[in-house]
């Protein structure tokens, strides 16, 4: 390749990265086929039988919770953060610009586990929500905000959400704002303007911000870990406790790939399903 | 206000040119932008059925100007009419104006028919009145037959014929053209402007242009408004625009003009005499209030109002051709002169014969041809 002379050296990280996440891949893919001994971190010889025991209920339902928990996230995310997105674009003022971005990356500055805590202060039953709610004596006793789905959504939603925006924004910024004032010379009010005009031009973002945030729920661990607290479970969670704490590695394994499977199945279901959507957009 | 569901067709606001006074109004009317001041104190009479152009450099107000009568700005002060409506505070969705975009903004998303029916959706018109506008306006725009393209697969001249069509088909009482014809190549954008100007005739709509073209303000508008630094300079027909501008200003930025050394001789009612070398010339007077006679002036003189003084002539100065410049139908003779301000005098010669005859070097004397000129104070320098 005598025009491109860096190329190969570009390439080559690239590549070294890639290989090694197959060979992860190939490990777990490997481990997932092999039997479980107990006792023993080797594992035995080749066996379907992991995956046959992941057709008990009760690993259908923690497939099923995530699924919903990705969902429920993705669309709260979503409906949260466009109107953030819109007015970070919309904002008059390189300030105002600068500082509504920083409160909205700042989830992604502080560790998993940092941030996670940071709800157990806000939603146990000794903290700030509750403690707020009994001092106005709007509740007589705690909210069980931990350990339930919602604390779960909440705190994903918090993650989740810079992902959303900044894809959202991106989307937002490439629509000439002339867009709108089009719309309303024509007698479109701002919502009418807003609904036949941006929201459709902005699908792209969308479909992409929707797809990013469902992937990025699915491999949550610390947040489902600690504030679901073993009540809400989701598929990393189960595999952490099959891994580490029964030691099943090939079971671990199994579920894990399952796991992939059907997240990369689910963000292909949900593209096809937003593909009408995306004609609406710009090409 | 009329309904406009029921009127019919976009033919139906046909108004002689010119005809009542002040369809748009603008009563004292200021913008500004933190300290800067984008408008100031305007105060405009555009007449029903007329083509206003708004003329001036960038930065001079006239694009503020527009985005307060289309009402996407709001006035720090003033009052705007549209046809004896106050509407200083009415939303731009509620104003039932045309406006043409300098890039357009076609919506993407849909197709030609769904763009121009856009506006009529908004009015909640019943479907086979929106499909008999959409027809008759994109027939008047001569698209017919590329309903169902998406903007993208037009070229640039189709997308403005599109965005014409969707600011016209809502029966606007005002259009607004927002430097529309700038993104056109040049000879796309001669046959843009006449056509727009024959559909502006056809309905009668009156209209607002904005533009920093003054070749394209002259031949396409009824009246030109100059604007600079926030500030109306004139208002006028091309012509007065042209021949008697009342401001240096517009004098300089409305087409080529030559600034001359002269010296006031005397002021008799409207006119003064201006004596330039051995000529002598009337000019109006409105422009040299203050002067006394004796006093130097500057007189404006446009290049054809210039000719080569011959025998008998009164010689208004003398320079020596330093550069011609073909242009086609005539050519532009470059002189070198200390009698003019900035040193160079601009004359025009039909044909090419200039160019032998007065090679470059040779020293001519120049007289006035005609006596369109304009004098303003002499600038202290």
């Amino acid at each position: 390749m005598p025009r491109r002379p860096f190329l190969r050296a570009f390439v080559s990280p690239a590549a070294l990265c890639a290989i090694a996440f197959v060979a992860a891949m190939a490990a777990v893919l490997q481990f997932s086929v092999r039997a479980y001994i107990p006792g023993s971190l080797d594992p035995g010889g080749f066996t379907l039988v992991n995956f046959a025991a992941l057709l008990k209920p009760l690993y259908g339902r923690v497939f099923l919770d995530t699924v919903w928990i990705c969902f429920i996230t993705a669309v709260c995310t979503l409906v949260i953060g466009y109107p953030v997105a819109y007015a970070l674009v919309r904002a008059k003022g390189a300030f105002l610009k600068s500082a509504m971005l920083i409160v909205v990356v700042t989830p992604l500055f502080l560790g998993e586990v940092v941030r996670t805590y940071s709800w157990i202060v806000v939603l146990g039953n000794n903290g700030f929500v509750n403690t707020v709610l009994l001092k106005l004596g709007m509740i007589e006793r705690p909210l069980q905000l931990m350990f339930t789905s919602f604390g779960v959504v909440l705190a994903l939603v918090h993650v989740t959400l810079p992902v959303m925006v900044i894809m959202l924004a991106a989307a937002l910024s490439h629509i000439d704002p002339d867009y709108e004032r089009a719309a309303e010379s024509l007698g479109a009010g701002p919502i009418r303007a807003f609904l036949s005009v941006t929201l459709p031009l902005s699908t792209p973002g969308i479909v992409a911000g929707v797809t990013t945030a469902f992937a990025w729920t699915f491999s949550a661990f610390a947040t489902p870990q600690l504030i679901g607290g073993g009540q809400v479970n989701m598929v990393s969670n189960l595999v952490y406790q099959l891994g580490f704490a029964s030691f099943n590695f090939p079971f671990a394994a199994s579920l894990s790939v399952v796991g992939l499977v059907l997240a990369f199945g689910m963000i292909a279901l949900l593209r096809a399903g937003l593909r009408p959507l995306e004609a609406v957009g710009p090409q | 206000m009329k309904n406009r569901a029921e009127t019919s067709g976009i033919e139906q606001k046909s108004a002689p040119p010119a005809g009542g006074q002040g369809f748009v109004r603008l009563e004292g009317v200021s913008k500004r932008f933190g300290d800067v001041v984008a408008l100031h104190e305007a105060t405009l009479d555009v007449r029903r059925g007329e083509i206003l152009t708004l003329l001036g450099p960038s930065g001079g107000g006239k694009t503020t100007l527009l985005n307060l009568v289309a009402g996407f700005l709001l006035p720090d002060s003033g009052a705007i009419h549209i046809a004896g409506q106050p509407v200083t505070e009415v939303p731009p969705y509620r104003r039932e104006i045309g406006v043409l975009f300098q890039n357009y903004a076609l919506f993407p998303h849909m197709s030609v028919a769904a763009n121009v029916a856009y506006g009529l959706r908004m009015r909640r018109l019943p479907r086979p009145e929106i499909a008999r506008k959409v027809a008759e306006t994109l027939a008047l725009v001569r698209l017919v037959g590329l309903e169902n393209r998406t903007p993208r697969q037009l070229s640039g001249g189709q997308q403005q014929r599109v965005a014409l069509a969707r600011a016209l088909a809502i029966s606007p009482k005002v259009l607004l053209l927002d430097e529309p014809f700038s993104a056109l190549d040049k000879n796309l954008r001669g046959s843009m402007q006449l056509e727009l100007k024959e559909i502006q005739r056809k309905l009668g709509v009156t209209t607002i242009f904005v533009t920093h073209d003054q070749s394209e303000a002259l031949s396409l508008s009824d009246r030109i408004v100059v604007l600079s630094e926030g500030r109306i300079r004139q208002v006028g027909t091309p012509g007065e625009i042209y021949r008697r501008p009342t401001e240096r200003f517009v004098a300089s930025f409305v087409g080529d003009v030559n600034v001359l050394r002269a010296r006031l001789e005397e002021v008799d009612g409207e006119a003064a005499q201006i004596a330039i070398g051995a000529a002598k010339l009337a000019v109006p007077a409105g422009t040299l209030r203050g002067c006394a006679p004796g006093a130097p002036v500057e007189l404006f003189i446009r290049p054809e109002q210039l000719r080569l003084a011959e025998t008998g002539d009164e010689t208004a100065c003398e320079g020596v051709v330093s550069a011609h410049s073909y242009q086609g139908g005539h050519v532009d003779l470059h002189l070198a002169s200390e009698a003019a301000v900035s040193g160079r005098i601009l004359m025009r010669w039909p044909g090419t014969e200039a160019i032998a005859r007065w090679p470059v070097g040779t020293r001519i004397a120049v007289a006035c041809a005609g006596t369109e000129a304009v004098a303003f104070p002499a600038s202290p320098s």
